[in-house]
């Protein structure tokens, strides 16, 4: 069953357009991931579908109810866990989930037992009565997850789940992500700008860019899409180009990418491409300075389609401003 | 749900907040207005001009008309010369500050060499004017005894108190502070909670939610005039520990905090609207400092609106605060008399309704989305 459906979503902010015609679905049960740079109109659609802002044109179902029309139902079906922390740093954990429980009208003789529960599910039993305020950034997004969990919604939104974390609690953060998913059944449908998120987290994702939708799929098929095999990276010391061009007449592997003298192939069988690499290098009178084999990722799909890798754009603030005026543009 | 219970739902975490965090309650309840009325109680002084006295000549002698072409000169007072009766009804209405008399046998008995004296009543409402009222008049008197009707010190000034006891400037200055404890509250709970909950995007959280955004709105807008209320009452409390003068007792204390109610929704509703159209906080600290500082201070809660320049005082007299101020302080100094009360209340309660719709409808349009 399709628990989230959209057809041509689009938002425009004053002819800008963030989200352009998107159509895609979510299943229940599954957890789905839109990723893509920040600006690509992840967290739009988000606000579109959880009723927050009014869709341009297009359309958008939650359980089949439509996010304009049925807006209070929808609100019922679904929680959201917005990128800032919305918790009220005055009020203790249990505090907060008491209230978020009564602004869904969950009976309190329901929310003295399920909040413990919950509470519990995260680690955070014993802090239950400290302010939130005291909390780390970790326990907060923790405390956020359950927190949407208290009315028992059928799909909740994360944005951007793990912004601002570091690896060991981003870790952390997954694994609840996924026993939220497994245990309580319910449907996840996130954002992210890292790769290994949607990689590890997603059962489906999808790719977005400039709010256009360049491929849903698993992460597995998405990367197999791209390339064959592996992904080699190799930088010589002459022009890039004109190695590139040799290596695509005379070997068995793709070119991807060309920046200067580093060059970046695709290849059904890495060890093999290697020597063939070494000997044209040779043969050319230039030499591997660097050489690197790996699998593909996720941020080579988005490469794939884009020509850019995700998180470059925000480099520096020179690229930034360009980046913005391509937007601009468009 | 029904849009009630909604309501207390919002009402409940806003109140819950807000004696969760006691720090900020009672600095602002507390803090706040002791401070002010211990610096200023006994600070200030200053010269006030154009002061309405009515003059009532139950004589027509010669002297008396010299006396009250004397007591014309100067900027200090405006004379308006009339009958006992008429001058009686404009004291009490608040026309003038005080009626000086100057009795039937006045001239002849100036002429014949006995002592005589004129009878000023005062409403010591407003401790600095009534100051300047005798302290003008006494002057000029003894001018007018000395060099014009050459009778020595003949002539005195026998002084009447109308309404109560001496006043000091802290009983003047108090219910200004009262209501001023109101109006910053107020702007706490209103404008700059609505900008730490968008800052924090705990608006989101409740717009996400099925609350109807009525609730929301009103929900919000009832905790903070319950929480500036109560700041009020405190600080009420403390300068009626501090011994300032509360003329009708119970009904009287009662009285005042409908007063800070009406007052207290027209301020909130005044702080939203402003908190919907900022974003940032410190442009919130500009507004306070170009709108809520000189409300107060242009209010006459610190110094009477006699003292202010002819180019001030209309600014004071479009500011709600200056209402509020006057009511709270006829009410405790002279009591309540609805007739002198009654379009102090009218602004207070039109400005309350204007500012409750504006700041609600405001509110209700940067809520925006779906409905």
């Amino acid at each position: 069953m399709q628990i989230i459906e959209t057809h041509k979503l689009t938002k425009e902010f004053n002819g800008l357009v963030a989200v352009d015609h998107v159509t895609f679905s979510v299943r229940q049960g599954e957890i789905f991931g839109f990723l893509g740079p920040n600006g690509a109109g992840k967290t739009t659609t988000i606000n579109m579908l959880t009723t927050l802002l009014l869709p341009t044109s297009g359309e958008a179902y939650i359980s089949g109810l439509d996010v304009v029309r049925e807006a209070s139902q929808v609100r019922r079906k679904i929680g959201l866990v917005p990128q800032e922390v919305v918790l009220e740093g005055d009020l203790t954990a249990r505090q907060n989930l008491l209230f978020h429980g009564m602004l869904y009208g969950v009976s309190r003789r329901q929310l003295e037992a399920r909040i413990p529960e919950l509470l519990e599910l995260v680690g955070l039993r014993e802090r239950a009565d400290s302010k939130v305020r005291t909390f780390s950034g970790g326990m907060k997004r923790r405390l956020e997850l359950v927190k949407v969990l208290v009315h028992e919604p059928e799909v909740i939104f994360l944005d951007e789940p793990t912004i601002g974390l570091d690896p060991q609690t981003r870790r952390k953060i997954w694994e609840y992500i996924q026993t939220l998913n497994r245990e309580r059944g319910v449907t996840i449908f996130l954002t992210t700008h890292y790769m290994e998120e949607a990689d590890y987290l997603c059962d489906r994702v999808c790719i977005i860019d400039h709010g256009k939708i360049l491929d849903i799929d698993t992460p597995g098929k998405l990367k197999d899409k791209i390339g064959e095999g592996d992904i080699i990276e190799v930088e010589v010391s002459g022009r890039g180009k004109v190695f590139a061009r040799a290596l695509e007449k005379e070997c068995s592997c793709r070119i991807k990418k060309v920046e200067g003298n580093s060059i970046a192939v695709s290849a059904r069988r890495g060890e093999y491409a290697l020597k063939e690499i070494f000997s044209l290098a040779e043969r050319l009178g230039m030499e591997v300075t660097s050489i690197s084999v790996r699998e593909p990722t996720l941020e080579d799909v988005f490469i794939h389609y884009t020509g850019r890798r995700i998180r470059e754009e925000l480099a520096s603030g020179g690229s930034m401003m360009k980046y913005l005026a391509r937007r601009l543009k468009h | 749900m029904s849009f009630l219970r909604e309501l207390y739902v919002v009402f409940w975490k806003e109140m819950l907040l807000w004696i969760n965090n006691p720090m900020l309650p009672v600095v602002r309840a507390l803090v706040f207005p002791m401070m002010w009325i211990v610096i200023f109680g006994s600070a200030f002084g200053g010269e006030v001009n154009h002061i309405p006295l009515a003059v009532v000549m139950g004589d027509t002698g010669e002297l008396s008309a010299e006396y009250l072409n004397v007591l014309n000169t100067g900027t200090t007072l405006d004379i308006k010369n009339t009958n006992l009766a008429t001058a009686h009804r404009m004291l009490k209405n608040r026309e003038v500050y005080g009626v000086l008399y100057i009795p039937e046998d006045f001239s002849k008995k100036l002429a014949s060499g006995e002592k005589v004296s004129v009878v000023l009543s005062l409403d010591e409402t407003t401790p600095q004017i009534s100051s300047a009222i005798v302290a003008h008049v006494t002057g000029i008197t003894q001018y007018f005894s000395k060099n014009i009707a050459l009778a020595g010190d003949r002539v005195a000034v026998e002084k009447n108190t109308l309404f109560g006891r001496g006043i000091e400037y802290l009983d003047y200055l108090a219910p200004g502070v009262v209501m001023m404890t109101i109006l910053f509250s107020a702007f706490f709970s209103g404008g700059m909670n609505l900008i730490l909950d968008r800052e924090f995007g705990t608006l989101k959280m409740l717009m996400v939610s099925p609350i109807s955004r009525d609730a929301i709105i009103l929900g919000k807008i009832f905790a903070g005039v319950v929480q500036s209320i109560t700041s009020g009452i405190v600080a009420l409390m403390v300068a009626l520990l501090m011994g300032v003068h509360l003329k009708s007792g119970v009904p009287g204390f009662f009285m005042i905090i409908l007063l800070m109610f009406i007052a207290g929704f027209g301020f909130i509703g005044m702080s939203t609207a402003i908190g919907t159209r900022i974003t940032e906080l410190e442009q919130l600290m500009v507004m306070m400092m170009v709108i809520i500082m000189p409300m107060w201070f242009l209010s006459g809660g610190l110094y009477p609106l006699e003292s202010m320049p002819d180019w001030m005082r209309p600014l004071a007299i479009v500011n709600p605060m200056t209402y509020a101020t006057d009511a709270a302080r006829a009410i405790m100094i002279r009591g309540i008399i609805w007739e002198t009360l009654a379009l102090d209340l009218a602004i207070i309660s039109t400005f309350a309704l204007a500012m409750f719709l504006i700041g609600s409808y405001s509110f209700k349009k940067t809520l925006g989305g779906v409905k």
